[in-house]
């Protein structure tokens, strides 16, 4: 570690400015620094700490949406009464993050610009359609999930430039959303294979629907199909197992010490199944516990 | 009956969890250099060269050391089978090549990766159960040569063979109104302490002060002793706290490895392992196995005949873990009355990590092996599990697989307790079910030693050579003492966990601190009474049979105002000092001629006794399983501190909770580890933790530990997996066949057809 530097930057600019010279922002440093000690990646000769950057750690609400700070922890997420009530999908996967030590420490941009398949606030954020805001030397941009993840750890955002924010729209009247993934043990997993659904009701009718999967393949995404074998009519039990069956389909899971190819297929299916179940019925105004993985164990 | 009147709380508790308390990581000395080790890059190849030379030339290496470098010694408990480097092969991706002492550990870890090492690379050997077959390729070539406990069975890749010989089994099978047969395979777990291992070692002259994370000092004393060639006398361990065990820190490990890199370098190294290294590199981790069982059973349940065959995992070495095949075949027959027995039991060399004691060796899964074939019995006369095992769960002066009577135990009475804490038999969700599994473990009785003495100020301090990894004998000692001296617990503090103080010990295994270094405790604390009342006679000018001692006095009975304190007596300046050892209890004797691989666990000393029950929830969409409800019931004779011993239990339940269904170590097909971390090796967590009961069943227990008390220890982590694995089967319809019973297996047995 010789000649390694740690700066605290204390604005955007100075944590910019840093990055632009080298550095690797640290915000609560769960991946970076514990992935450097399970001999992951070594640690980068240069850090700047973002955590003191004031104004990046606040829940906001602008036109029904909500603006997060860069900083927001997990823990501060999951206890938010907005992010419960009408983002429950994100609250279902920062419960889940990890332990409490994890979830206090751990940071909304950090965990999508560490850009892990199976990140778990990856998928929920995504169906909600949310965007981030970039900061770099040459300005601001904002841009889609989508475009930001562009493989296993890789992100089209350059290295010098800092997420501020997460922008998520207002869902519309009669939208419940989820996240559910497969859990071996109740504290300290890591997603094996993970679904999340943003589903609009209408007159009884699916008139919106949003799936996606995660640590089903390079990266998580959007599957097209399911949402529409999902959309245009009532939530019963034929449309949602297609819409689960056409998630699974869309998988390309890895086989590994965590699971095999078939399991991981096997489980695509319940897990999508059971995201959108719980999607559906907080859209009908059903109170679902909160991380819907626990609460819909066994069903 | 418990001798503790208030719990008695563990005094080194609260700087363990305060984190004041200094482990063998925090130490640091002047000068002191970092360790490492270069590793096999094969699991199995013969070493054609080893070039040291670009390692030497590292700026800041001050020792590099191979096999060149230390005496030519083979050690190890059972089979003296293994160099503290490796020299003709290595046998194991863990195999230590060379050692080297830098200034920094990143400065000796470069140096390690400069070692260069030629290998002719051999085939790796990782399938235990084929590696005796007729033909297969020996992990040791000269295993006839290696000196060896006499009463190993040994031949080329099976390194300890057993038997438990009675009657007739093959007649009496055939006799049989039905018959079960099935086979079972249990993978590898680990200790996992949360304390990665720490060595430091300083030399003064030609003597070594070693401290070490070990759970066995008297023993890592003679392994420095035998291995460098030195006399015992010259070598002192320490042990500062320990952070954990579960058996993986028993037995001599890298103690002289330190110890030569400190000699060589002539300045103190230390060596702190990471995690990975903790995973990979010990020589101890649990047994994987394949247990075939066939049991014949008449319709009302009377056993008649049981055959088995074990095949277990030792892998490249023996150090401590011989007596496996025995202490399993004795697991597969357990606490029944069986009328005809014939089980055997191998022992194998592979080419994976060595296996060695783990919390109660090879009985966890030789346990869920025959608990789950039990309920197959059960199920195959049409008989409700618990009724077969009340029917057939042994009792005093029945018979036991070697011919052992027993005295007094309470096995059925465990079996009762389990069964009405659980509510066995109450309604349940349908995907719900509750399992029972009974089980046993010896004690052991062996020598040990303790000084008590009294301090001016009327304390008293223990000086033994027993251990504490979280095993409480900083509880069950002072407690005795206290018993025997009319003084409170909280009096006593304890000097332990160093070679140059304490008498020999076995050190921490085989639950045992209690049982045998209580006993010396106790009768140090009578040597130090009858010199209390002695001088109490003369100050009090009263007769010694007239004198009691009572709330840190000593006093003429029944008048407390005729007294004199033991501060006052203490304090006089005479030295008073106790030592004693007391008799070693020992299993009864047996004719076992017909057992072959003796090593004494043929007859079971003061058997502590297990039923386990768990309700379970099974999601059949996944195949997770969850543990609700966990029932304990424990004859471990007359329990001395009710809080310690409960808290045996709820380590022990979790662990087996883990061993159960998240705990293993996967191998990829040459035997290395593929999961060295604890991100994929599954430990329970605090939030799996079900509701855990526990009843204990004192019974008091003849030729036992003191105050009729038997170990406590290892038994909590025994059945536990067969009590999960009976509940998941109920609800899956069939039984799981390999441990743990991870989701994927759960619902791949869901989801293949059975036999
Ligand atoms: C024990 C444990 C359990 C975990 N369990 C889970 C889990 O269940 N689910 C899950 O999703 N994750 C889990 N994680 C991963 C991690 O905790 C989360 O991803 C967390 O949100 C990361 O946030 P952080 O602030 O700690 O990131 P850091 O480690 O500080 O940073 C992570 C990466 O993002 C970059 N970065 C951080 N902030 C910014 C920013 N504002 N702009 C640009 N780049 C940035 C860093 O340079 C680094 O590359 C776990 C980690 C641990 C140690």
């Amino acid at each position: 570690m010789m000649g390694a530097t740690y700066t605290t930057a204390s604005s955007v600019e100075d944590a910019v400015a840093a990055m632009a010279a080298g550095a690797r922002p640290v915000a609560g440093g769960t991946d970076l620094v514990v992935g450097a000690r399970q001999g992951k990646k070594p640690l980068p000769q240069a850090l700047v700490g973002i955590h003191k950057i004031p104004g990046l750690d606040g829940i906001g609400e602008s036109d029904g949406g909500l603006v997060l700070g860069a900083l927001v922890t997990h823990s501060a997420l999951v206890s938010h009464p907005i992010v419960r009530g009408r983002f429950t999908g994100l609250a279902d996967a920062s419960a889940i993050v990890g332990s409490h030590a994890t979830r206090a420490n751990g940071t909304i941009g950090g965990n999508l610009m560490n850009a892990s398949p199976a990140m778990d606030t990856g998928a929920p954020l995504l169906c909600m359609g949310a965007t981030v805001e970039l900061a770099g030397p040459g300005g601001r941009r904002t841009i889609g999930l989508d475009e930001l993840w562009a493989g296993p750890g890789q992100l089209s955002a350059s290295a010098d430039e800092l997420l501020v924010s997460v922008n998520i729209p207002a869902p519309s009247p009669g939208t419940g959303s989820a996240y559910v993934r497969l859990q071996y043990r109740r504290q300290m997993e890591i997603a094996v294979v993970g679904a999340a659904a943003v589903v609009t009701l209408g007159g009884g009718a699916v008139m919106d629907a949003r799936i996606a999967i995660t640590a089903l393949a390079p990266t998580i995404h959007r599957v097209p199909d399911a949402e529409a074998a999902l959309v245009g009519g009532p939530p019963d039990e034929a449309r949602v197992d297609a819409a689960a069956a056409a998630a699974a389909a869309a998988a390309r899971p890895i086989g590994d010490v965590r699971a095999s190819v078939e399991y991981r297929r096997a489980m695509a299916v319940v897990m999508a199944r059971r995201a959108i179940m719980t999607a559906v019925a907080r859209a009908s105004g059903q109170d679902m516990a909160i991380p819907a993985s626990d609460s819909t164990y066994g069903s | 009956m418990t001798i503790a009147e208030k719990p008695f709380i563990r005094p080194d508790g609260k700087e363990k969890v305060t984190g004041v308390g200094r482990y063998t990581a925090d130490m640091n000395l002047t000068g002191q250099l970092y360790a490492k080790f270069r590793y096999s890059d094969h699991p199995h190849a013969r070493i054609v060269r080893i070039d040291t030379s670009r390692a030497k030339a590292v700026p800041g290496v001050l020792a590099v050391l191979t096999h060149e470098d230390v005496p030519d010694v083979l050690y190890g408990g059972m089979v003296q089978d293994r160099r503290l480097f490796a020299k003709e092969k290595v046998r194991w991706e863990g195999d230590v090549i060379a050692g080297i002492a830098a200034r920094t550990a990143a400065i000796a870890e470069e140096a390690a990766a400069l070692i260069e090492v030629e290998y002719e690379v051999l085939d790796p050997l990782p399938d235990f159960a084929a590696n005796m077959d007729a033909g297969a390729s020996l992990v040791h070539e000269d295993w006839e040569t290696y000196g060896a406990d006499d009463s190993l069975d040994r031949s080329g890749n099976t390194l300890g063979h057993s038997s438990i010989v009675k009657g007739d089994a093959d007649s009496a099978m055939a006799g049989a109104d039905v018959v079960v047969k099935s086979r079972f395979v249990a993978d590898a777990s680990q200790g996992a302490p949360i304390e990665p291992r720490a060595i430091l070692a300083q030399w003064h002259g030609d003597r070594v002060t070693v401290w070490s994370s070990t759970q066995v000092p008297f023993a890592a004393r003679s392994g420095v002793a035998h291995t460098l060639d030195m006399p015992e006398s010259h070598v002192r361990v320490v042990v500062p706290l320990l952070g954990g065990g579960f058996g993986s820190k028993c037995d001599f490990h890298f103690e002289a490895h330190v110890a030569a890199l400190a000699k060589a370098a002539k300045r103190p190294v230390k060596l702190v392992f990471s995690r990975h290294e903790e995973f990979v590199a010990p020589d101890h981790r649990r047994e994987g196995m394949v247990i075939e069982l066939e049991t014949g059973a008449n319709r009302d349940g009377t056993l008649v005949s049981r055959r088995g065959t074990l095949r277990l995992d030792k892998g490249a070495y023996c150090g401590e873990g011989g007596f496996f095949a025995q202490m399993a075949a004795m697991h597969a027959c357990g606490p029944y009355k069986i009328q005809n027995i014939s089980v055997d039991s191998y022992l194998n060399y592979s080419t994976n990590q060595p296996s060695s004691s783990i919390r109660a060796p090879t009985a966890p899964q030789t346990c869920w092996a025959v608990e789950q074939h039990m309920d197959q019995v059960a199920e195959a006369i049409g008989m409700d599990p618990a009724e077969l095992r009340r029917r057939t769960l042994i009792a005093e002066g029945d018979e036991g697989p070697a011919g052992q009577i027993f005295d007094p135990i309470g096995i059925k009475e465990t079996l009762e307790a389990a069964l009405d804490m659980i509510g066995y038999g109450k309604e349940l969700p349908d995907d719900e079910a509750i399992g029972v599994a009974c089980g046993w473990w010896p004690s052991f009785g062996v020598p040990s030693g303790a000084y008590v003495k009294l301090n001016g100020d009327g304390t008293g301090t223990i000086i033994t050579g027993a251990m504490e990894s979280g095993t409480g004998a900083v509880m069950g000692l002072p407690l005795l003492a206290a018993e025997v001296l009319g003084m409170s617990p909280e009096d006593f503090s304890i000097t332990y966990q160093d070679t140059d103080a304490g008498p020999w010990d076995m050190g921490s295994s085989g639950s045992q601190t209690t049982f045998n270094n209580g006993r010396a405790v106790i009768e140090a604390a009578k040597e130090v009474r009858e010199k209390l009342l002695d001088m109490a006679a003369d100050e009090l000018e009263a007769h010694r049979d007239d004198l009691e001692l009572v709330g840190g006095a000593v006093q003429v009975k029944g008048s407390p105002g005729t007294s004199v304190t033991i501060a006052d007596l203490a304090g006089s300046g005479e030295p008073i000092l106790g030592k004693g050892s007391g008799d070693v209890p020992e299993a009864p004797e047996v004719e076992a001629s017909a057992c072959v691989g003796r090593l004494g666990m043929e007859s079971f000393l003061a058997p502590q006794l297990i039923t386990h029950a768990a309700r379970v929830k099974l999601d059949r969409s996944t195949g997770v399983v969850r543990v609700l409800e966990f029932a304990a019931a424990h004859d471990s004779g007359v329990i001395i501190n009710r809080i310690g011993a409960d808290g045996q239990v709820y380590g022990g339940v979790m662990m087996g909770i883990g061993q159960a269904l998240s705990e293993m170590t996967m191998f990829d097909q040459d035997g290395r580890q593929r999961n060295p971390g604890l991100l994929d090796y599954k430990l329970q967590t605090v939030s799996d933790a079900p509701k855990i009961d526990i009843r204990w069943i004192e019974v008091d227990t003849p030729n036992a530990g003191p105050k009729g008390s038997k170990g406590v220890g290892e038994p909590p982590s025994v059945p536990t997996s067969g009590a999960i694995g009976n509940a998941i089967a109920k609800l899956v319809g069939r039984h799981v066949d390999r441990l743990p019973m991870t989701p994927e297996r759960v619902w791949e047995t869901m989801h293949t057809e059975g036999e």
